[in-house]
This record gives structure tokens, C-alpha cells and sequence, in this order.
């Protein structure tokens, strides 16, 4: 094949995503060779796997330690001088969670709450400034993407006709749905019967 | 390698917690070229383009950008801007990933109301890149932080390169490349720019280049 006809191709918006999702792939099967081994002196010091499990901890697998205003948590910062009071409110859960965390065993591995949630290290007080920065450039990513689908993706104000074409579309839908149910329904009935006579 | 041979001198450090922020010449002076375009962007009027298109005919078309489509662009380069400034000075790797992919969305953000549909749909092949870029920029960085224990520059820049860190930083590299859509995955994001409202659809081109440079320092940051 000649580079131009390849040139050609790579113009093309469409064939894009596909050509980069083949190299992706072809660097994620490399890096299956490529020796991987966990640093044990990391940022955010874990206890060993079910090892709080087993204690029977209520927020296990995500028990920091610490007490709130009083004692630091668990944590290894990187620059111990910038922030004294690094990890003090480390522990700390709103009284939503505290209850939650009284009645149920599982609430460390649920996500809607504080310890365990899906960005944990950054809900806690553990890195200084940075726990601010990075939760708010994220929640900006979020809050435009959401807005971005909002005003675009869902907003059908402008298509009217669209809209209408749904609705009978949606009606006939919902009409044949229901025919089908009522013909399973009476098939079903009259096996019934055949059965019980 | 160290930052103090790839930027120029050290001029100062902004402790933030555990986020350290080192500035030098260089970093300083993307920063605020960045702000300085970010500045001019916020004050221009969108250009109107005039299209011939009727063949025979001698008449034009004046292409527009309505009033609340120019707020909204304007609004999202300035965060665009804001965002890729933020990428240039940051002195850890997680939050480069995080203002890399801000500003991806944020470029699909700028054309998603143009009314051109190859502009669209070029958007959307776009916004394909930006969803699996995820993939490679956190997990390179998280890679990274799981072999050497930490995510800041200024330590990173000091520890040898061992073959997970390698691989953690091509993967970074792959992210990069997709989400600023450079060769070969330039087609995606160059027929994005083709639709009026030059001032703020040129913050996409500059946010890329610039954080292509940015991603160069770091990767070498990472890897000598």
C-alpha cells in the first residue's frame, strides 16, 4: 500500500479512535511483560488485604485511625514541614456516616460514603492543599460535562417535530408491548388449563 | 533529569501541602504566556466568516456566532486557558493528568454548539479519544506512583527510571498524544477548528501545543 492511500485514511475523523484504540491496546498487552512491583513506601500507607477485615474495624477496608482535632491518622506525607496539622481531621465522618457505619459492617466498601468512596484519598485531609485542588479541578470536569449534556445532548426544546414523531412512536411502541404481553398471558392461561384438566 | 538543567534556575517554591510547586524560567514563562493569550481571548469579539455559497450566483453568506454561543465559548476558553496554565506550573504528576483531562473536555465543549455537522461529528470522534485517554493518563500516573511511592516532580526528577516507571510514562506519552491530538491522531481534532469564532476556537490549537511542551519536561523529568 502506498504512504499516500495510508495518509489518506488517517484524514478520515472516523478511523481515528479505532487507530488509537489499537495502539493503546498493543501498549497495554507490552505491559504485560514489563516487570511491576508495588513500592511499599508509599504516599498513603494501606493496611495488608482483609487484615481490618478480620479484625472486624466498622469501616474496614478504609480505617485510617485518628481521632479528629486530637490525633493524625495514618499517613506519610511527603513534605511533613508544609502542613503541622496534616491528618487531623483524617477520620473524621459526618453524622450520616458515623450511623451508617454503627448499623452495618459493609459501609467501607460502599461508595456513596466518605471512607471508601470512590475518590478516597482525595476526601481526606491527607495531602494538604492538595486534598482542595484536586477534588475542585475535578468537580469542574464534572460539573462542564454535565452541563455540556444538559444544554446539548438532552436539550430538545428546538425539535418539536422530533419530539411528536416520538411520542406516536412511543405509542405504537407501548401498543404492541402490551398486545404481546396479553398473547403471552393467554398462551400462558390456556396451558394452565391444559395442565390442570 | 533534574528540573534545575531543563528549566533554568530555581526561582522559588510554593509549599502547598503536599503539592510543591517549583518555579523556574522556564514553567514561569509558559504560565504566563498562557495567562496573557487566556487575557486577550477574554476580551475579543468572534470573527464572522463570509462564505460564497451560492455557485452561479454572486451572493455570500455571512457565518455568525449568535450572542449566547459567544458567552458560552468565551466562558469555557477562559476555563480552557485557566486550565492549561494550570498544567504548565504544577509540580505534580496527578494534577497535570487531571488539568490534561479538563482540558479535553472543555475543547469538545467549545465546538459542541457549532451547527456544522462534519465539525460534529469530528467533535464526537474527538470526545471517542478523550473517554479511552482516561485509561492511559490515570493509569500512567498511577503506575508511576505505585513504583516509585510518590507523585511529585521535584522528587520523581531525582530517583532512576526503573522499566515499570518506563512503561508508566509511555502510557502517559499515548494519553498525551491522544488527548492534544497530535500525529497520527491529528484528524480528529484538526476538523474540529474548521468553524468560525477564531479567538476562542484557537485556544484549542494552544492549549495542545502547549501542554505537548509541558508533557516533554515532565516525561523527562520522569525518565532521566
Amino acid at each position: 500500500m502506498r504512504i499516500g492511500v495510508l495518509w489518506n485514511k488517517l484524514a478520515d475523523p472516523k478511523n481515528i479512535p479505532r487507530l488509537f484504540a489499537f495502539s493503546l491496546g498493543i501498549i497495554l498487552i507490552v505491559g504485560l511483560i514489563v516487570p511491576m512491583a508495588l513500592n511499599p513506601d508509599q504516599l498513603y500507607p494501606r493496611p495488608a488485604p482483609q487484615e481490618q477485615i478480620d479484625e472486624g474495624l466498622a469501616i474496614a477496608p478504609y480505617d485510617r485511625g485518628g481521632e479528629v482535632l486530637v490525633a493524625p491518622g495514618e499517613i506519610n506525607p511527603q513534605y511533613p514541614d508544609n502542613a503541622a496539622s496534616l491528618g487531623m481531621i483524617t477520620g473524621y465522618m459526618s453524622p450520616l456516616a458515623q450511623w451508617i457505619s454503627s448499623i452495618s459492617p459493609y459501609f467501607g466498601t460502599s461508595i456513596y460514603s466518605s471512607p471508601g468512596g470512590l475518590i478516597d484519598e482525595i476526601l481526606y485531609y491527607t495531602r494538604g492543599f492538595d486534598t482542595i485542588l484536586e477534588s475542585s479541578i475535578l468537580m469542574m470536569s464534572f460539573i462542564i460535562a454535565s452541563w455540556l449534556s444538559v444544554n446539548y445532548t438532552m436539550n430538545r426544546k428546538n425539535d418539536e417535530d422530533e419530539i411528536k414523531k416520538d411520542f406516536k412512536k412511543a405509542i405504537t411502541d407501548s401498543t404492541h408491548v402490551a398486545n404481546e404481553v396479553k398473547a403471552n398471558d393467554i398462551k400462558a392461561r390456556s396451558k394452565q388449563l391444559r395442565r390442570d384438566n | 533529569m533534574d528540573f534545575v538543567t531543563l528549566g533554568g534556575d530555581l526561582l522559588g517554591t510554593i509549599p502547598l501541602g503536599d503539592i510543591v510547586l517549583y518555579i523556574n524560567p522556564f514553567n514561569l514563562f509558559l504560565f504566563a504566556v498562557l495567562l496573557g493569550f487566556t487575557f486577550l481571548i477574554a476580551i475579543s469579539k468572534p470573527e464572522t466568516q463570509v462564505e460564497a455559497s451560492k455557485f452561479n450566483t454572486l451572493g455570500v453568506a455571512e457565518v455568525k456566532v449568535d450572542e449566547k454561543e459567544f458567552r458560552q465559548r468565551r466562558f469555557l476558553s477562559i476555563i480552557c486557558g485557566i486550565a492549561s496554565a494550570g498544567a504548565m506550573i504544577t509540580g505534580d504528576l496527578f494534577n497535570f493528568t487531571l488539568f490534561m483531562a479538563l482540558v479535553g473536555i472543555l475543547n469538545i465543549g467549545i465546538v459542541s454548539a457549532v451547527k456544522q455537522t462534519s465539525v460534529l461529528n469530528s467533535a464526537f470522534n474527538y470526545g471517542l479519544i478523550a473517554m479511552m485517554c482516561s485509561l492511559p493518563l490515570f493509569g500512567g500516573a498511577a503506575i508511576i506512583l505505585a513504583s516509585t511511592g510518590t507523585l511529585s516532580l521535584a522528587v520523581l526528577s531525582q530517583m532512576p527510571a526503573s522499566p515499570m516507571v518506563v512503561f508508566g510514562a509511555i502510557l502517559m506519552l499515548i494519553g498525551i498524544l491522544g488527548e492534544s491530538g497530535v500525529a497520527p491522531f491529528f484528524a480528529s481534532k484538526a476538523e474540529m477548528f474548521r468553524t468560525p469564532g477564531s479567538p476562542f476556537i484557537v485556544i484549542i490549537h494552544l492549549s495542545s501545543l502547549f501542554i505537548i511542551v509541558r508533557a516533554v519536561e515532565i516525561l523527562l523529568l520522569v525518565l532521566w
